[in-house]
């Protein structure tokens, strides 16, 4: 199944390093601000909003 | 006087040895301090030390594809300033450390920014130095400061866990330089933690823990082993450490201490009891800093009336306003180390099994 992983910005050097872990520098994720884990439903669901468009575009699917 | 100035300064020049140390630091093979370079001669004594084959490994992180093998862990732990006598205990430690489950799953990247902290018992102590007495989380030993700091060269130089990359700490632990502790046998008033673990008191050992913070705690005013152990409690149960529903601890009691308990007709097992029995929060007290629940997928805690929230396990019960902050006795771990000279002893905060049992491995090569 196309997935694709989301991290926050503070993660974005650590999901690079990961990427060049497994030797795929060019590996594209989606991210978004911090912080997530404190924020309540009504701000969740802006970020997935938000998220959208870039995890689309990482799918490679035509809006 | 050892170290006299009177002695004759080696024959090398300082010059070479400050390009060595200066290489090594800019090619980021250290944990900021200077390290000691390596060659093949030197290499070959600590390899020496052990039965195990250089290619052996002897620590995997499979997510990383990276493994440790012995000739990789020797070269750190001469980096460390390690002497060549004391890299079997390096090597009890991998073991120790590859049996204790969270950091063969990467709890090294984590934003709690854990160490291992290692604890050697046995006849090794003693035949390399490692300090079990005063200071004993402190500096000044050879053996304790290089042992641990082995640990987390190889962390950073074989596994590429460098902060602001691999390790995502938010703020870490000085226990990242270096965190590796002797018991006091000789003080204890109980077996020593291996033995209790089933090991054989002549057999040397490295226990493997992961931790977080180490917070001490100042009672020199009693006699009575339960205020002892009530102020022991209070710490352990402290709602900060919650990020669990419940902690594990390990209880390092300094000499006084222990023996205040022994005198009392405690043994290991009644400290461990009594602080299970009292250390708890009230509801109240978890709601207060929104902790009073449980995520439904993580487990973690967070308030009641959080999307997530379901009910922990201590509302279920007939007393749901008390919450425990331990699932068993066995959370809670019982040491001694320290000097016979003070009422202060140490709550270490733990990231091990919850109850589980401890990671304890045989130091191979020494005692034959």
């Amino acid at each position: 199944m196309p997935a694709v992983s989301i991290c926050t910005d503070p993660f974005v050097p650590a999901a690079l390093a990961m990427a060049k872990v497994y030797g795929f520098p060019g590996y594209q994720f989606a991210t978004m601000p911090h912080p997530l884990a404190s924020l309540d439903e009504i701000h969740i669901e802006a970020r997935a909003r938000d998220l959208v468009p870039d995890v689309l575009r990482i799918l490679a699917v035509e809006p | 006087m050892t170290g006299a100035l009177t002695e004759s300064p080696p024959l090398a020049d300082a010059a070479e040895i400050r390009a060595a140390m200066e290489y090594y630091a800019r090619q980021e093979w250290t944990d900021g301090l200077p390290v000691v370079p390596v060659t093949e001669s030197y290499l070959a004594d600590f390899l020496a030390q052990t039965s195990l084959r250089p290619d052996d490994v002897v620590f995997a992180i499979p997510h990383l594809n990276r493994d440790c093998t012995v000739r990789l862990a020797a070269i750190n732990a001469a980096m460390a300033g390690c002497l060549p006598e004391y890299f079997p205990v390096v090597l009890g430690a991998w073991a120790a450390l590859a049996g204790e489950g969270y950091p063969v799953k990467g709890i090294w990247q984590s934003t709690t920014g854990t160490a291992p902290l290692l604890i050697v018992n046995g006849p090794v102590r003693t035949r390399i130095g490692l300090n079990s007495s005063g200071n004993v989380f402190g500096s000044g030993f050879r053996p304790n400061a290089t042992i641990g700091r082995a640990i987390r060269l190889t962390a950073i130089n074989v596994f590429g866990l460098r902060p602001h990359l691999l390790d995502q700490a938010t703020q870490g632990t000085p226990a990242k330089y270096t965190a590796c502790i002797a018991e006091n046998e000789e003080l204890s008033p109980w077996p020593p933690l291996h033995v209790e673990h089933g090991c054989d008191p002549a057999d040397s050992t490295v226990t493997a823990i992961i931790i977080r913070s180490c917070v001490h705690i100042e009672a020199r005013h009693t006699q009575v082993p339960e205020q002892l152990a009530l102020d022991i409690t209070g710490t352990i149960a402290r709602t900060g450490a919650l990020i669990h529903e419940t902690i594990s601890a390990l209880v390092v009691l300094g000499p006084e201490h222990a023996r205040l308990f022994a005198e009392a007709g405690w043994s290991k097992d009644d400290v461990r009891e009594f602080i299970y029995g009292h250390a708890a929060n009230t509801r109240a007290e978890l709601a207060a800093v929104g902790k009073d629940a449980i995520s439904r997928h993580s487990h973690w805690r967070l308030p009641a009336d959080h999307p997530d929230a379901m009910p922990d396990r201590a509302s279920g019960t007939k007393n749901p306003d008390l919450v425990p902050v331990l699932n068993s006795p066995a959370a809670v771990q019982v040491m001694v180390a320290g000097a016979d000279n003070a009422g202060v002893s140490a709550v270490v905060e733990t990231f091990g099994p919850r109850g589980g049992p401890l990671s304890i491995a045989k130091v191979l090569d020494v005692d034959g």
